[in-house]
């Protein structure tokens, strides 16, 4: 309980920073403007309007039969003369992990992108063995640079200006300062280059791996991805047992939409498919290849019916790029590695109800997310069952029912809106007893008791002074002398 | 129980399945049955040259959006100068010395590239199978020159399979990538490549490529050559077209 505490305090605290952050919120807008936006475009327009549904069946398919979707992508890889490692728990993947390295002598990591990485606490494992940890997209440069942590699970360092980084290069990477990109991005170039010539090991996540060919297939702008596959010694890829196709067939479906609903791509500038080490005869490519696929956690959601659709997110991030509330509040108050509303939804299922439960409170249920998901991952269906397991308690979640004070408060409420009478006699108090609160600006910037902490972060509208249900009669009066065409809205 | 067995054992459960009764492919058959890409493969064989000219225009429309420069070259004499003249017309980034490194296949082999820059100071690496320094030639090349097994026209991207005698890195390592396709590899769209990937299912690794490395992590930016090439160019032979409408050193590039 004590976790939870220092939690809730955390979002609410790092929900305002976000707000008063004028540099990330100039990063927001740009973001959500392009990226978002476009997303709903596309998918309004696209040529092909049942692929939205056709690889969200074959999502949920694919996890319907996960066992044996598995079975076949390890002993493929396998065949393929690769590592496979079954991880249960992050501490399972992080201890393999260390393992390969200390075996190969390994002293420097480079790392492309990865999520799950943050997921187990990767780079603090190999870093407590002394080992050189460096990630290689610029953005997670960046982050790393200035001992920060992504706010968007694409775009890691939207957070940060030009102005910003170009501060950061010039003090961490010894160049003169400037806050063009071309320059900066070709400072990061020449500094990353050298790194990834010399590393002995790359890791990298997996966007989706095909069990029936046994590659794992990764997609990158930038080419860094590419690197840390093809020049180090050895190349480990972590994956959630989740992101798996079963065939290439449905692959293509799932990249398509990846990209459109990542970046409005058809296709990244890198698409690569691997699945073993160098075979004889081939010039490059890594002399160990190891794949560790990742539970912790997910086959508890897989267990669960109500939960399972969220296990269909290809991580495209498009839903953080339209959410309200991800758009004023930015990454950092999740607190998580998978922000946004997606975030909200996998943190606390992942990593416990009880500690991120302030997550899906947070969220408005505006239904946004679901509009722009490309698999029509139905978000706000469950956020509100979360906030059900929170209310009303699952010991299957180690949720407990919430303050009894407030079930309380709600059956009275029921019982108050079931009675018209009451009802009604409630209301014009309430409205007589809400005066003294109404400021200058028309809304109610406080209110006494309990009911202040409705009012800390927001102003609520005052009661009507007359009724909708009495507003509503006087006009259908109204109208229904005049005649019935003339009813409007109003 | 071994470690998968202990792995999928909860993954059953979770599904609803005994825990330790191992299920097998032939019990979701309807899950790896993808329906026959032979029609998507009949179209491709059938294909005529007219309207593979017009998929190579497709390409350069939408290959220059992504920076991606595309050329028609009547013949591999054609395309010899062309790329030679890109080649010019780069300077190196990571060395002082002018080498470019090329796949070892019979296109490239037969541009005969070295002749081009015979007493121009330019180097020419082919990653033979028996040399063992491929990876510092590539290093320290600046321009690569693979051949892609093909190409798509919808996304303007080269699929390149990788694997003896074709590095994965003449197409990373260099700042100027240049690709050489024959105009009957040329391919529609991306389904057609995942038809073909899944008649022949490639042992090696393989890759798509549509355009320059390029990232926009810093407000949005877009900036081309983050880690790969910051250059590519598409060189297509066509040895049906017309002389006219081929390369002829139209000064594109400036010559030396």
């Amino acid at each position: 309980m004590k976790m939870s505490e220092a939690e809730k305090i955390a979002y609410r605290r790092d929900a305002r920073r976000g707000i008063d952050d004028e540099c990330l919120q100039g990063g927001l807008q740009r973001i959500q403007n392009h990226f978002g936006k476009g997303a709903m475009r596309y998918w309004g327009e696209m040529a092909d309007d049942g692929l939205r549904d056709r690889v969200k069946h074959s999502r949920m398919e694919t996890l319907e039969n996960l066992d044996v979707v598995l079975a076949m992508l390890a002993d493929n890889i396998e065949e393929a003369g690769g590592h496979v490692y079954y991880a249960r728990t992050a501490e399972d993947a992080t201890d393999y992990c260390r393992r390969v390295a200390k075996k190969n002598e390994v002293s420097s990591v480079i790392k492309g992108k990865s999520m799950i990485s943050a997921e187990i606490g990767l780079d603090a494992a190999l870093e407590a063995e002394g080992i050189a940890v460096t990630e290689t997209d610029l953005g997670e440069f960046v982050i790393q640079l200035a001992e920060d942590k992504p706010s968007h699970i694409i775009a890691p360092c939207i957070h940060l200006d030009r102005q910003r980084i170009g501060r950061l290069f010039q003090e961490k990477l010894d160049i003169p300062y400037s806050d063009e990109p071309p320059v900066l991005t070709q400072a990061a170039r020449r500094a990353l280059r050298k790194i990834m010539l010399e590393a002995d090991m790359g890791i990298t996540g997996c966007n989706f791996a095909v069990a029936e060919t046994g590659k794992i297939s990764l997609v990158s702008n930038e080419g860094n991805i590419r690197m840390s596959t093809t020049m180090p010694r050895i190349h480990l890829a972590l994956m959630g047992i989740e992101r798996t196709a079963a065939t290439m067939s449905d692959h293509q479906g799932m990249l398509q939409l990846l990209t459109r609903g990542a970046t409005l791509q058809k296709l990244s500038t890198y698409v690569s498919f691997v699945g073993g080490p160098r075979r004889p005869g081939d010039p490059d490519g890594p002399e160990e290849f190891h794949l560790v696929m990742i539970d912790n956690g997910r086959s508890r959601i897989l267990a669960d019916q109500e939960f399972r659709e969220v296990l269909a997110c290809i991580r495209c991030g498009a839903c953080l790029n339209i959410c309200p509330v991800y758009g004023k509040i930015g990454g950092h108050a999740y607190n998580s590695p998978y922000p946004g509303p997606i975030g909200a939804v996998v943190s606390p299922l992942l990593f416990g109800i009880n500690r991120y439960a302030d997550l899906c409170k947070g969220e408005s249920l505006c239904g946004a997310c679901l509009d722009v998901c490309p698999v029509k991952i139905d978000l706000p269906r469950l956020l509100l069952a979360l906030r059900r397991k929170l209310a009303y308690g699952d010991p299957a979640w180690q949720t407990r029912k919430h303050k009894r004070t407030e079930a309380m408060v709600f059956r009275l409420w029921r019982a108050l809106i079931a009675s018209g009478p009451l009802y009604r006699l409630a209301l014009r108090c309430a409205g007589i007893l809400q005066k003294p609160f109404i400021s200058e600006t028309g809304m109610i910037k406080k209110m006494a008791g309990p009911a202040s902490a409705w009012t800390r972060d927001r102003d609520l509208p005052p009661l009507a002074s007359e009724p909708f249900s009495g507003r509503w009669k006087k006009k259908y009066r109204q109208a229904a002398a005049k005649g019935p065409s003339e009813v409007d809205n109003g | 129980m071994d470690e998968k067995g202990a792995f999928l054992a909860p993954i059953r459960k979770a599904l609803g399945y005994p825990q330790e009764e191992v299920r097998t492919a032939g019990e979701c058959r309807r899950l790896f049955d993808c329906g026959d890409e032979g029609d998507i493969v009949d179209r491709i064989k059938y294909r005529t040259h007219v309207e593979k000219q017009s998929l190579l225009k497709r390409m350069t429309e939408n290959a220059a959006p992504l920076n991606l420069g595309v050329h028609p070259a009547s013949s591999l004499a054609a395309a010899a100068d062309l790329i030679s003249d890109i080649v010019r017309a780069a300077s190196p980034e990571f060395s002082d010395t002018r080498q470019i490194i090329q796949h070892d296949v019979d296109d490239i082999a037969s541009l005969q590239l070295w002749k081009k820059f015979a007493g121009k100071a330019v180097t020419v690496h082919t990653t033979y199978q028996a040399d063992m320094a491929v990876r510092e030639k590539a290093i320290a090349s600046y321009v690569g020159i693979t051949a892609p097994r093909w190409a798509i026209a919808d996304s303007a991207t080269i699929v390149e399979i990788t694997g003896a005698g074709r590095p994965r890195s003449t197409s990373l390592l260099p700042s100027v990538h240049i690709a050489l396709l024959r105009i009957e590899h040329l391919l529609a769209e991306l389904g057609e490549v995942y038809a073909l990937l899944r008649r022949t299912p490639p042992q090696e690794s393989f890759l798509f490529i549509s355009g320059p490395s390029k990232t926009a992590d810093i407000e949005a930016h877009m900036v081309h050559g983050a880690h790969g090439p910051r250059e590519m160019h598409l060189v297509v032979i066509d040895e049906r077209m017309t002389a006219d409408t081929s390369y002829q050193g139209s000064g594109l590039f400036p010559a030396e």
